[in-house]
């Protein structure tokens, strides 16, 4: 039933696009937490414009699907060419790669404030009160303490929206970009042999997800060394949540 | 033309088109994440009660469906399911290419994508269930079946709202990608109207108009529903 | 008590086993209708685990257990751990032996009266209104009929323990069971428990409590028995074992938990 020399074909064809899937995760998710800091920043300024425009830009990126996005960046905004063409812009929007890029980057930074806004929130006051007790500065204090303390609560759920972005850059290929997602589409309708191709690709994006999870956990790991060394062995920890009834 | 007069409900607007393209949305989203329920119910129940091998393929379900990209699965369905019905009519006699509809292909591939999202929803609900609360139902008698169904559902379903809101709007923002199927969903009627009329910007920000009021209004209602669910659990 | 009457409840050499830990290693008890029974005992001596037993929500290695003369069927299961042979028996038995527990488990999705009329209405198949009216003449015998429609996590613990009395005594049991009942509570809420305990010895009720007040056991309870590492030490009336102990672990228990 399965072809192997032809999945083998497969394979070596979807590798092809691998290069533009990690291109456009790698590049997203840098950008995008750029983007995230400064939204997580807004949000924490108690600037109450500043606080209004990124809980805005939070609510409309995440409550719209990311096609939906990448479609009025990429189609919606050539009605504009004109004005664009006059602002020398046009180059960048003309282009589905840049377009791809700029959707990716703004939907992933809107979950991503999210998670910092979080992590910033977990830091227990009392180690902040501590450390201006010390006399740090402002900026001190997040360097040194709010920031670490933050970052590592945060891991976990940035780790997942990684490989939510890994995911997400298959949509790029809707508008031709031929990424691994392009390349089976293409496959697909060329030889209309779904399941091998989907076991193929799916694989791929497999491997790479486990690849993510691992380095996160490695992070994870080496950035919680005090909750490593228990100084009891054999300590039992109660789970977390617990229902409110077993007094 | 201004994007109001080019939405409007009238004969010459696209309002009403738009309008029922949402419907068709929320209809192949709520399809999907019905059938996400009973996979995700099923396969939790596998998870806290089945033998290693199918608690391992329980497992491999989840970690593949939430490790691959969603429009691979829909192409899946879409193509796949295509050539399964075709080969099965080509049994039959010579009958050429049969298409499966874009919206069983969509909402299947929401359903099993979405059942993997809801058994982990589901699972966590379970283990948040306070087991004397379960002993006391035994110990008046009631047996498995009446346990289940007045103690343990209610509680797990409870648990579960705020999870389950997350994954009803994945699956509505999933369907946006049912359009490569061709079935007219909004981002598929957005697509038609920007074509005809040259006009793309003001039909995709319709669109996103819409999905946000979708998005808006179902995650209100599954906070009315949680506050309502947790009326005894916490204090008014 | 006449010879002639069956026992509410008799067990006969029960033994479990959690692992290695032999938690009960043959009690032998026995209660006639009427009787208020105060089981005593340190930690671990297996108190909690026999009366779980009772009701099978522990299922015991060996021993028999008979409820108003009938035999709880045990038989032995996949490797080798005994089961309830028929579990429609269980259920049947569960609902004639009613059981009030430490942490109250009231049903945290249900109010107060939800909680009082669930097991009537779905397992005894009573007619609601009926079940209504008793469960809210059961509120007021509890004290707290004003906070019937109340749920769970509105009510002190006093108040939980008190509707999970409630709950218990609307199956209309043969045989209540209570595992240490006022365990969990505040000091002050104690006495509010004990009081409506008391006024159910003094109905006649067949009673088992798990308890650590003294002052229950020697007032309240016809009978004490003293368990000491999974095994009956001490059996008698309050007005005996406590004057004049046989057992000296017994002595010591009662000069420590004065």
């Amino acid at each position: 039933m399965i072809d192997a020399a032809f999945m083998g074909e497969t394979f070596l064809k979807l590798l092809e696009g691998l290069p533009l899937t990690l291109k456009l995760t790698f590049s997203s998710v840098s950008l995008g937490l750029l983007v995230a800091m400064l939204l997580a920043a807004m949000r924490l300024s108690g600037v109450w414009l500043l606080d209004g425009f990124a809980r805005g830009y939070v609510f409309v990126f995440r409550g719209t699907p990311l096609l939906v996005q990448i479609f009025l960046i990429y189609y919606g905004l050539g009605q504009f060419r004109p004005e664009l063409q006059a602002m020398n812009l046009w180059g960048f929007f003309r282009e589905p790669y840049w377009c791809a890029l700029l959707a990716l980057t703004l939907n992933t930074a809107a979950y991503v404030s999210e998670i910092l806004r979080g992590g910033l929130q977990s830091v227990p006051l009392g180690q902040i009160e501590a450390a201006r007790a010390c006399g740090m500065s402002q900026f001190l204090l997040y360097r040194r303490i709010i920031a670490p303390i933050a970052f590592r609560q945060a891991l976990p759920g940035y780790g997942n929206e990684i490989i939510l972005m890994v995911k997400a850059t298959s949509l790029a290929s809707i508008i031709t970009m031929m990424e691994v997602t392009g390349i089976a589409h293409k496959l697909i309708s060329q030889t209309f042999r779904a399941i091998e191709i989907f076991i193929c690709a799916g694989a791929i994006y497999l491997i790479l997800n486990f690849l993510v999870t691992r380095a996160i956990q490695a992070l994870e790991h080496r950035l919680s060394p005090h909750l490593r060394q228990a100084p009891v062995p054999a300590q039992r920890l109660e789970p977390a949540m617990s229902s409110g009834d077993d007094r | 033309m201004s994007i109001f007069s080019l939405m409007s409900l009238g004969p010459d607007g696209w309002g009403l088109a738009m309008l029922a393209a949402a419907g068709v949305t929320l209809s192949v989203a709520a399809c999907g994440f019905v059938i996400g329920s009973v996979i995700g119910a099923f396969v939790a129940w596998v998870k806290l009660s089945g033998g290693a091998l199918a608690r391992a393929a329980a497992d491999a379900y989840t970690t593949v469906l939430r490790g691959i990209p969603d429009l691979l699965i829909i192409y899946l369905f879409y193509f796949g399911g295509s050539a399964l019905l075709s080969s099965i009519a080509a049994l039959f006699g010579p009958g050429g290419f049969v298409g499966v509809s874009g919206f069983a292909a969509g909402a299947a591939a929401i359903g099993i994508i979405s059942g993997a999202y809801q058994s982990e929803v589901f699972r966590g609900a379970y283990t948040a269930l306070s087991r004397g609360e379960i002993e006391a139902a035994k110990s008046v008698g009631m047996h498995r079946a009446l346990l289940f169904r007045r103690i343990i559902a209610p509680q797990v379903l409870r648990y579960a709202i705020p999870g389950l809101g997350n994954v009803w709007q994945l699956a509505l923002k999933e369907s946006a990608l049912v359009s490569v199927t061709g079935l007219v969903e909004l981002l598929r009627q957005s697509a038609i109207g920007a074509g005809s009329t040259r006009e793309p910007f003001s039909f995709y920000l319709a669109a996103a108009v819409l999905y946000l009021a979708i998005t808006t209004v179902s995650s209100w209602g599954f906070r009315r529903a949680e506050s309502y669910s947790m009326r005894g659990v916490r204090r008014t | 008590m006449t010879l002639l009457s069956t026992p509410a409840v008799s067990i006969r050499d029960l033994r479990k086993s959690f692992g290695a830990l032999e938690v009960l290693r043959g009690i032998s008890l026995s209660a006639a209708e009427g009787q208020v029974i105060s089981i005593l005992g340190s930690s671990g001596s297996g108190k909690s685990t026999m009366l779980r037993c009772i009701n099978m929500l522990e299922t015991p290695d060996a021993g028999e257990i008979a409820i108003g003369g009938e035999v709880i069927a045990l038989r032995k299961g996949r490797r080798g751990r005994t089961e309830p042979a028929d579990r429609a028996q269980v259920d049947r038995i569960r609902s004639r032996v009613a059981m009030v527990f430490q942490s109250f488990n009231l049903w945290s999705h249900m109010t107060v009266l939800e909680n009082v009329i669930e097991a009537p209405i779905h397992v005894q198949k009573r007619p609601r209104a009926e079940c209504i009216e008793e469960a809210e003449a059961l509120l007021a015998k509890v004290g707290i009929v004003d906070k019937r429609n109340h749920y769970p996590a509105h009510l002190s613990g006093g108040q939980q323990q008190r509707a999970a009395i409630a709950r218990a005594l609307a199956m209309k049991p043969k045989l209540m069971l209570f595992d240490e009942p006022t365990s969990a509570l505040d000091p002050e809420l104690v006495g509010e428990v004990l009081r409506v305990m008391r006024s159910l010895a003094e109905e006649g009720r067949t009673m088992l409590v798990v308890t650590h007040e003294m002052g229950f056991a020697r007032d309240v309870s016809s009978r004490v028995v003293f368990l000491h590492k999974g095994m009956v030490e001490e059996d008698g009336p309050p007005g005996e074992v406590f004057i004049a102990p046989t057992s000296p672990r017994f002595r010591q228990f009662i000069s420590e938990h004065h």
